[in-house]
């Protein structure tokens, strides 16, 4: 019982522990902001990753695409019908995106999507911008451009639908800090559709003086990566500098069955800037638009093409997002629809042309975590990489303790002869500092939680404070990590176990000067002064 | 009770080793007072050590209770220190971070397991508070060992070598750090206790001390010399070791 009576008396009275369990503290609080950030950054990428692309993915592989993927979709609807709950196919070229207005361009990749069906496999439609506060008013369809004007009472107003549509959010939408928002700029004012407005503000329509109303010819959609077009601010947000429905352009080369040229002039696409995305990946966000699939499989003619004989190609797309029902395992019911392709393509290929069967035996099945491995194995090794890098540094505390303890054995040396002599085993007395020890680590380890939990909670503040002293301080940049800002959040699990290791970290560095301290011989003791 | 035979303990003092103990020899009876006088160096410290099993001899043994504790294991040493030797130090030796009462109820907290401790934990507190009162510290159980006086600081530590109930009290020096007063304060405990039927075999370097004790032999050049009982004639030293307890 002496070893942890003195093994807590000790720890508040001997001054020199305080620095064991400062340096205990740093090093948990460090380890646990590495890890807090890291794990933070992972998590959101996987989450994120997730809401790319659908649960299951039968990918062309190739950019010519592949073909009878309606069919498929239903057969899958018909084979796994608990399993599967909707398909929806997805066109994906190269291409570039003009502001015709500016002659400003941009490389881009371009994905032909049937609205309705992607936001229903993914988590797209919550990364729309106009979408939040016009619901229901970004369309991919041909559409004319809104333009903002005085109404009969001389309010400047959206045309009635969309402002039917804001109305719909303001009585839906639960946080009033967000309507509060909305209405100190409900929109601001660009003069001419493509010109910087006054203010830049969040949302920019044309407008003038005449009526709301839909002006100009009719194009078809675009959404636009919401960091291909736009400016991200420092604080997250972004100026734009084109009004919603300004007229952009699409240029693109269309391909053969068989990934040639068709001799066909490239392609350009008149097209209506109805909305931006927002995934949050960087990547992605600079440099992915979205246009209507059925439009953009003609123009790129993956539609069914006359063929010498009187028939016609099957449609092509490069891609089946196959959403599943709720509560289906990932891996196996990818392995269920990889074999569900294979007996599909088997069960049609009398019919199938050679150049179909080959463009159909380069599609494989993959589950959203096959497609974003790559990325996500990258971040996940970062992670592991930083941590232990951050947990080599901190290893330099056990080096600590054991400093600390031997020369606390040195100056206890009398106390061990003491309690030897009273009858205290060479085991109990090395046993006193591992407690000691123990009980060092723990105080460091609380602390360190504490204090390593505080600074994540309010690392953005933190970093805020230090841009705005010296702004080379700014060490996350949205730019280059996706995120706006850090992951703040504190996982219980990883805040015990870090204080965990720490403490048997304070452990293993004392047992040295507790083995020491063990083989003390009493007399030798008792004569130190 | 105790009995020490032909001891010897030599220490290494830089090349030439330094012969402490020459065969010293010395028993006491059970609630014998025996006082060990000698000059300083004559090896007096380190025959107490090892009657207290603190220290090995080179040759010879020490019998308790016809039992040679440089026969027992580690363990069973320390259980002796422990339950059946309670020392006084000459510097007390008392545990600064420690308050009185914790001092003394140290002994006892080693003794016990966490969980063997929650169950005694009343009766070794009234205990050593009854030791404490019996001392006259009952006023300072909370006080730490740097607000106490030289002589308060010894009775902690007699109350802390007797809170275990030990049959054997070994006391090294107990005066040799105190004034004349105090010294004699504390010398009067000790006659109290033995009186009380303690056990005590005690060393010092002041032969007047010897005046409290049944017996006292003088320690010279590593052997006992001569023996004697206050007042009376000295004996030889052969009777003095082996043959005048019986």
């Amino acid at each position: 019982m002496y070893k942890w009576f003195l093994a807590f008396r000790y720890l508040y009275t001997k001054l020199i522990a305080l620095f064991g369990v400062a340096s205990v503290m740093l090093c948990v609080a460090m380890v646990l902001v590495v890890l807090s950030v890291m794990g933070g950054f992972l998590d959101t990428v996987r989450a994120r990753s997730k809401g790319l692309h659908s649960e299951i993915v039968l990918e062309g592989g190739t950019l010519q695409g592949f073909p009878y993927y309606e069919e498929f979709g239903e057969y899958l609807k018909g084979q796994l019908p608990g399993t599967v709950e909707l398909t929806t196919p997805v066109i994906y070229t190269y291409g570039i995106f003009r502001v015709p207005a500016t002659t400003w361009t941009k490389a881009t990749r371009i994905l032909g999507v049937r609205l309705d069906g992607y936001v229903a496999v993914n988590d797209f439609e919550n990364g729309l911008h106009y979408e939040r506060y016009y619901p229901g008013t970004t369309r991919l369809g041909l559409q004319s451009m809104p333009v903002a004007g005085m109404s009969e009472s001389n309010v400047l107003q959206l045309p009635p639908d969309l402002e039917a549509a804001n109305d719909k959010w303001r009585r839906q939408e639960t946080d009033p800090e967000a309507i509060a928002s909305f209405d100190q700029g409900p929109f601001q004012h660009a003069p001419y559709p493509y010109v910087t407005p006054a203010i830049l503000g969040e949302r920019v329509y044309a407008a003038d003086l005449a009526p709301p109303r839909y002006e100009g010819p009719e194009h078809y959609g675009v959404i636009v990566g919401c960091d291909l077009l736009n400016e991200r601010r420092e604080d997250g947000n972004f100026n734009r500098y084109l009004a919603r429905g300004a007229e952009v352009a699409l240029m693109a080369g269309p391909l053969s069955r068989t990934g040639t040229t068709t001799g066909e002039p490239p392609i350009l696409v008149p097209l209506r800037y109805v909305d931006d995305s927002r995934t949050g990946i960087f990547e992605i966000d600079s440099f992915c638009v979205y246009a209507d699939f059925d439009m953009l499989q003609h123009k790129l003619a993956m539609d069914p093409q006359p063929l010498v004989d009187g028939g016609f190609t099957k449609a092509r797309a490069n891609q089946l997002l196959i959403g599943l029902k709720d509560g289906i395992d990932l891996n196996m019911t990818r392995d269920r629809i990889r074999g569900a392709w294979l007996t599909f393509c088997a069960s049609l290929s009398p019919e199938v042309s050679d150049v179909d069967a080959r463009a159909m035996s380069l599609a494989e099945v993959y589950t959203w975590e096959d497609l974003q491995r790559p990325f996500i194995a990258a971040v996940e090794k970062e992670k592991v990489l930083v941590t232990f890098l951050f947990t080599l540094i901190s290893m330099v505390a056990i080096v600590l303790v054991g400093c600390i303890f031997y020369m606390i054995v040195e100056k206890k040396t009398r106390d061990i002869g003491i309690l030897k002599s009273i009858g205290a085993s060479g085991r109990g007395v090395a046993g006193l500092f591992i407690i000691y020890a123990g009980a060092v680590g723990l105080v460091g380890s609380i602390l360190g939680a504490i204090l390593g939990s505080v600074v994540v909670w309010n690392i953005n503040d933190i970093q805020d404070l230090l841009a705005s002293l010296n702004p080379q301080l700014r060490v996350w940049s949205p730019d280059v990590y996706s995120f706006d800002k850090i992951p703040s959040v504190v996982k219980q699990a990883d805040a015990i176990w870090v204080a965990s290791v720490a403490v048997l970290s304070s452990m293993i560095g004392s047992l040295i000067p507790a083995w020491i301290a063990s083989r003390v011989w009493p007399v030798s003791a008792l004569r130190y002064e | 009770m105790l009995r020490a035979r032909d001891l010897h303990k030599s220490f290494i003092m830089g090349r030439a080793p330094l012969r402490v103990l020459r065969g010293a020899s010395l028993q006491a009876a059970r609630g014998e007072f025996v006082v060990v006088t000698g000059a300083s160096g004559s090896g007096k410290s380190t025959l107490l050590h090892l009657l207290g099993a603190l220290d090995i001899p080179d040759r010879g043994t020490v019998e308790y209770n016809g039992q040679n504790l440089f026969q027992l294991g580690d363990d069973a040493r320390r259980l002796y220190r422990n339950r059946d030797v309670g020392f006084v130090f000459q510097f007390y030796h008392l545990l600064p971070e420690c308050t009185v009462l914790e001092n003394v109820l140290m002994p006892s907290l080693a003794a016990h397991s966490f969980w063997g401790w929650r169950r005694i934990r009343r009766k070794a507190r009234r205990d050593a508070e009854e030791l404490l009162d019996r001392v006259g510290l009952t006023e300072r159980t909370k006080h730490r060992p740097n607000e106490l006086s030289g002589g308060e600081r010894q009775r902690v530590a007699i109350a802390r070598a007797l809170v275990n109930r030990p049959a054997l009290l070994l006391a090294d020096e107990p005066t040799g750090n105190l004034d004349e007063e105090v010294g004699e304060d504390i010398l009067r405990l000790l006659t109290e206790l033995n009186e009380a039927g303690q056990t005590i075999v005690m060393v010092t370097h002041d032969a007047k001390v010897a005046s409290h004790a049944h017996r006292y032999v003088r320690l010279s050049e590593g052997v006992i010399r001569e023996a004697g009982s206050p007042g009376g004639k000295a004996i030889p030293v052969g009777l003095a070791t082996r043959e005048v307890i019986p």
